[in-house]
């Protein structure tokens, strides 16, 4: 009995993914339709029809480290395609949440996934610090020209925003370290460090995303948030570090590089995030398969996006009435993202690198099966799938 | 002594809707039991689509031999009176006592045929072949297929040219007449049968398998045709596009079937027939790679053998893992299958010469002017008094199956023509 294989099912993990799948987990009787039609599934990292197996069975342990539930990118080719309804992409999805909440520090908050509750009482909390720090007194409140700094004074909001940042990259750590070592108890062994790079470059291309049958448009909307926020995410963090250093004075001047360059990642944010959510209210398995984690991110990134142009206006503008108000509102926004980031969808950016970057080695060389006569195997290219021709039916 | 009330409905016949296998045997045995019938077929000859197979499962015999047994059986009964191109209009009354309008669509070409052939020979138009899947065209006249019963001719107006009167001019028997009209006839039957059956489900819509798009991509009723001697190819199984042997085949079962995007069901007889099919691949090519892919290879009861007999001696590669994509290499025409070895766990790509759908079959039973209690998938779960389902618009079922759920539907109807209402 060597080779008896022991497994552990866990009924609670198997209620949690159906639940969170949309209830139709059961109804999979393995055809594996699924991952003949994904492009993303290789020869050698199939998925994902043994996923779904593995979820109805509660394999927990397998599935929390599999590095495949990462590597798909929810295009619902799959789930369009499944002929019971079963609903694989969803259940990709679910799990990517159950392994969010599993890998997070401090565990409560894994709640926060696909949480209501908690992602609002998140959202308050950072309404009410943003609120004490403005309403501290105030030295040189409403003097022309107004600007933000009248009302959040730059001495109190930028220590608090980088004890923030601190807290998060020491989350985020721990869950790498977590996620890590579940992806070597599940087998996945690729190193991770050297192919960091060609992975990176991957997502910067987004080529997989294209692969996708669903299509490029939602390829275009995941690029463009993706760059739009990284833009801004670089420009905050260098203007937050700049100004604390009394290198940079803000507001910086409308026509200063930088300004432009952030103005510019701003509209690329917005646009990018309305295509994101487009796809999903008209696509419908989209539609179906879209929890409150999607939507959740899909609205403080698109809000962040927001407020921050309309903030910008109304300084412009000198509208006294409004530009503190909603530059309250975005600053809010902002920390809750900041906060959220361990345990919400926002995650994948880290969870997804390095369940690319582990798998990179495999992906180059997938594994061949032995030519057959006849009907030999031929390895799937890269970039678009074959060209359909027309033929005749004769 | 019987009343004259009673001995007119004894003289009332049975109905049978449809001349398929279930629908022949229903009426031949209904006839030699000594009730009259009238056995009508939309299509212009009988024998359904088991005149088009190439071999029954699991015995591997042709049927054309037994539908030539049937058809003497048809012939020597003096109690069935046959219409083809009938189709039934409307049904009013009640059992022992209905009114059926049969509408019949003209044939152009009367019983004085003698099959000489004179008028194909300067027909100048032509007609998709139907009998043989549309694979190949056959002439606007023809004779449907070889064993056709009834042994007539026919035109297919619609591909007709404008006045054209070649074919008229050229019958020296005078058997051709142009200028029939479609005719109605009113019946009075004590029961009816409905024997309509199925047609193969429409690949086309499967869109992700490719049918209609790559012409190396086939249906397995098509591969009946393919393989029959008295098919397009002379039995020959060719690539339909470039006419090569196939030196690698890929059967891609449950297309369109077990899916709810599709066909819900499982027809039941679509594994037992790519195993039959493989036979006829193994036959011409005993180097080919053959492949069946499957979610479960659904063989039931004595069938089992069969499977297990047929995939040793054919050296039958099974794959469980639907094949959920097809694709086609531009330059060679060949097709790339992709599916997951659920066993294995593991995916590939593989290239075919040809690739078979093992298409399901729909049931016949929309349009008809009888007020049936139709289930969720379009069969037929039963009908008013005196009228009865009978084979694949019942369910889906193997030509075994079907006969003997044809005898069963005779007796159901015999009762009638004694009973009046018989005993529901």
């Amino acid at each position: 009995m060597a080779d008896a294989l022991m497994l552990q099912p866990d009924p609670e993990f198997v209620r949690e993914v159906n639940a969170n799948s949309g209830g139709e987990l059961k109804k999979c009787f393995q055809c594996a339709t699924c991952t003949s039609v994904c492009s993303l599934s290789t020869e050698a990292r199939p998925f994902p029809r043994k996923q779904v197996l593995e979820a109805q069975w509660g394999l927990k342990d397998r599935l929390l480290g599999d590095p495949a539930i990462w590597l798909c990118h929810d295009c619902a080719d799959c789930t369009a395609r499944c002929p019971r309804g079963a609903r694989p992409s969803a259940v990709m999805d679910a799990l990517r949440m159950a392994a969010i909440r599993r890998m997070a520090f401090p565990r409560f908050m894994g709640s926060l996934v696909g949480d209501m509750e908690t992602g609002l009482i998140v959202l308050f909390i950072s309404a009410l610090l943003l609120l004490a720090i403005a309403l501290l007194p105030i030295s040189k409140f409403a003097v022309r020209p107004f600007v933000f700094a009248q009302m959040f004074p730059k001495d109190r909001l930028e220590p608090m925003f980088f004890a923030v940042g601190a807290f998060v990259v020491l989350a985020l750590t721990i869950g790498t370290v977590r996620f890590i070592r579940a992806l070597r108890a599940a087998g996945a062994r690729g190193p991770i460090l050297p192919a960091l790079v060609p992975a990176l470059l991957e997502i910067l291309r987004h080529r997989r995303f294209g692969n996708c049958n669903a299509g490029q448009t939602r390829r275009l909307g995941h690029l463009l948030t993706l760059y739009g926020f990284v833009g801004l995410a670089a420009m905050g963090t260098a203007v937050g570090i700049g100004s604390m250093f009394g290198l940079i004075d803000t507001p910086l001047p409308n026509l200063y590089p930088l300004k432009i360059f952030a103005n510019v990642c701003a509209l690329v944010l917005v646009i990018g995030i309305s295509i994101l959510v487009a796809k999903r209210l008209t696509d419908p398995e989209k539609r179906a398969g879209s929890s409150f984690c999607d939507w959740y991110f899909l609205a403080l990134l698109g809000g962040i996006g927001l407020t921050g142009i309309l903030s910008e206006g109304l300084r412009l503008a000198q509208s006294l009435d409004w530009m503190f108000f909603i530059y309250y509102v975005h600053l809010s926004l902002v920390l809750t993202l900041f906060l959220c980031t361990p345990y919400s969808k926002f995650v994948h950016f880290l969870y997804r690198t390095i369940a690319m970057a582990a798998t990179w080695q495999e992906s180059k060389s997938p594994g061949r099966g032995q030519l057959r006569p006849g009907g030999p195997e031929v390895v799937s290219s890269e970039g678009p799938g074959l060209p359909h021709v027309m033929g005749t039916r004769s | 002594m019987p009343s004259p009330e009673s001995s007119s409905r004894e003289r009332a016949p049975i109905l049978v809707v449809g001349g398929g296998i279930t629908g022949l045997t229903c009426a031949i045995e209904a006839a030699e039991a000594g009730n009259p019938v009238v056995l009508i077929e939309k299509s212009a000859y009988l024998g359904g689509h088991v005149a088009a197979f190439h071999r029954y499962f699991p015995k591997l015999c042709p049927p054309p031999c037994g539908l030539e047994i049937n058809t003497r059986r048809l012939h020597n009964n003096p109690k069935i009176e046959i219409l083809t191109l009938a189709e039934l209009e409307s049904l009013s009354g009640s059992p022992g006592n209905y009114q059926a309008v049969v509408r019949t669509a003209p044939r152009f070409v009367k019983e004085s045929c003698t099959l000489c052939g004179a008028c194909t020979a300067v027909c100048p138009t032509q007609v998709p072949d139907l009998f043989n899947c549309g694979i190949g065209k056959k002439k606007a006249i023809h004779r449907p297929y070889p064993m056709a019963f009834p042994l007539q001719f026919r035109i297919d107006r619609s591909a007709c040219p404008q006045g054209c009167r070649l074919c008229a001019d050229a019958c020296k028997f005078g058997a051709i007449d142009l200028d029939q009209r479609p005719a109605k006839k009113t019946l009075r039957v004590a029961s009816v049968v409905l024997a309509t059956g199925w047609e193969p489900y429409d690949a086309g819509k499967i869109d992700n398998l490719g049918f209609g798009r790559f012409p190396h991509v086939v249906t397995n009723v098509m591969l009946e045709r393919m393989a029959a001697p008295d098919g397009p190819t002379g039995g020959r199984i060719l690539r339909p596009s470039d006419g090569k042997p196939p030196r690698s085949v890929a059967f891609v079962q449950c297309a369109g079937s077990r899916d709810r995007n599709h066909l819900p069901y499982c027809s039941g007889v679509c594994c037992t027939a790519s195993l039959k099919q493989a036979t006829y691949i193994r036959e011409q090519y005993p180097e080919a790679t053959i492949t069946v892919f499957y979610i479960d290879l659904r063989t039931p009861g004595h069938l089992e053998d069969f499977a297990a007999k047929t995939v040793a001696a054919n050296q039958l590669e099974l794959i469980k893992g639907k094949a959920g994509k097809v694709e086609q290499d531009t330059e060679t025409g060949n097709l790339l299958v992709t599916a997951e070895d659920v066993l294995k766990g593991r995916k590939s790509t593989r290239e075919y010469d040809l690739v078979v759908l093992a298409v399901g079959m729909v049931p016949q039973s929309s349009g008809l002017p009888i007020n049936l209690l139709i289930d969720e998938f379009g069969f037929v779960s039963s009908g008013p008094p005196g009228v009865y389902a009978s084979g694949c618009v019942k369910r889906p079922a193997e030509v075994a199956a079907s006969i003997r759920d044809a005898t069963g539907a005779a007796l159901k109807a015999m009762r009638n023509r004694t009973n009046g209402a018989g005993h529901e």
